[in-house]
């Protein structure tokens, strides 16, 4: 009957086989070695992706777009422009009186 | 300086306010401080080096700055700002929840019948 338990050298050498193949620590003293922190996943990428990021916007397409001479219609600039019209002509206007 | 953390130009989609701006750059913050802050861990935690060494990692540790802490870092509302009850899964709280749900905004939610 071969029945007995193995020595604990055997053990002892199996578990450092064992901690090679997987790469974990040896540590058969069981010290504190902090091992649990290397271990840990770095949690940052998952917080830091918590919020939408910004997508292109409008103003962006026409900034980029701007160099090669591309203009798009912008209702808000026209507005102005107009307004601006209207006010010199106005003036024009009130000095010629 | 002011807000040492905050990004220059403003990289967030969605609903923006202070409170919004403040946590994401915390997050960043953390993010980029993660590995500092695990090294000095494992150096707090290691019994095996100089007393001296360990006792420093931890006052180094307690000088970070706040911002670099995950324990600053809370979830809030990515549809309106709120940091209460926020359902994780959807990142936004409770009554942005309901009313997207209700309008059929989110895929699967449907409201209970039996």
């Amino acid at each position: 009957m071969q029945n007995m338990a193995a020595p604990y050298s055997r053990v002892l050498a199996l578990a450092k086989a064992q901690c090679r193949i997987f790469s974990m620590t040896f540590n058969p003293e069981r010290l504190r070695l902090g091992n649990k922190i290397l271990r840990q996943r770095l949690r940052g990428p998952a917080f830091a992706a918590w919020y939408p990021k910004k997508t292109v916007s409008f103003r962006d397409l026409q900034d980029t777009y701007r160099p090669l001479g591309l203009t798009m219609f912008d209702e808000a600039e026209d507005d102005r422009e107009e307004a601006i019209q209207m006010y010199n002509n106005f003036s024009l206007h009130l000095k010629s009186r | 300086m002011a807000a040492p953390f905050r990004a220059k130009r403003l990289d967030l989609g969605g609903f923006i306010n202070g409170r919004v701006i403040r946590d994401h750059s915390k997050r960043k913050a953390f993010e980029q401080f993660e590995p500092e802050r695990q090294a000095l861990r494992y150096i707090i935690r290691n019994t095996t080096l100089p007393q001296r060494a360990r006792a420093q990692a931890q006052l180094q540790l307690t000088q970070m700055h706040a911002y670099t802490r995950p324990t600053q870092i809370k979830n809030r509302c990515v549809a309106g700002g709120i940091a209460r009850s926020i359902i994780r899964d959807f990142r936004i709280a409770r009554y942005q929840f309901r009313a997207q749900a209700l309008a059929g905004e989110l895929p699967g939610v449907r409201k209970a019948s039996w």
